[in-house]
């Protein structure tokens, strides 16, 4: 699964301190799903939506299958 | 921007998983200081009293039910993948201490060693596998 959560971070000019502090997350929590290696449970997906106020298509999207 | 009062009180993972550590790290001396009194006690400082060392025996049950609850206590405060990494490694260290175990328990029966296995062995490959798996984890997901 893709996300935009760096381009957001950075559009608000937040540190990846910042935003796990606001999601309640350690900072290795949010550098993993920046670097795509991990995938955020829904209700932290939806913890996110709700912080950048946007709907959490326009955060993550699926990967188009092959 | 994010305001920083909202910041550092949300920051409140971090102080947990400090906090949490650390009772981990106290009950875990406790326990261990508690079991060596139950080895050697009975040897060096009570001479086989059955009284006493029913004592020290019950001493250290509870610091191990403490320690235990000390452990789930920084399980559940995690994060969702610091929990994850954890999970992992539990998982190859349990699967590590069964197999390791199962054909350690043998190796007298089969005579490929003189001495009697001892079942306390399985502790450290449990825990080197348990360090090993977190590595492993946390190289995956960093």
């Amino acid at each position: 699964m893709k996300n935009r959560f760096k381009v957001l971070r950075a559009e608000r000019d937040w540190t990846q301190a910042d935003l796990a502090a606001e999601l309640n997350v350690s900072r290795q929590t949010i550098i993993a799903i920046e670097k795509g290696k991990y995938d955020p449970s829904l209700s932290l997906a939806f913890k996110a939506a709700t912080l950048f106020n946007l709907q959490i298509e326009a955060i993550f999207q699926a990967d188009e299958e092959s | 921007m994010i305001d920083k009062q909202s910041t550092s009180s949300n920051n409140s993972i971090t102080e947990k998983n400090k906090r949490n550590t650390k009772s981990l790290a106290v009950w875990t001396s406790a326990w261990l200081l508690s079991l060596a009194l139950v080895a050697f006690g009975p040897v060096s400082l009570w001479d086989y009293n059955k009284v006493i060392s029913l004592c020290a025996i019950a001493t250290n049950l509870l610091m191990g039910y403490k320690m235990i609850m000390a452990n789930k206590q920084h399980l559940e405060d995690l994060d969702e993948l610091q929990q994850r990494i954890h999970f992992v490694a539990m998982a190859l260290s349990l699967g590590v201490s069964m197999v390791f175990g199962a054909v350690y328990g043998l190796l007298e029966a089969v005579r490929l060693v003189e001495f009697q296995p001892n079942p306390s062995s399985v502790l450290f490959v449990m825990g080197i596998s348990y360090g090993v798996g977190m590595l492993l984890a946390h190289r995956k997901y960093s």
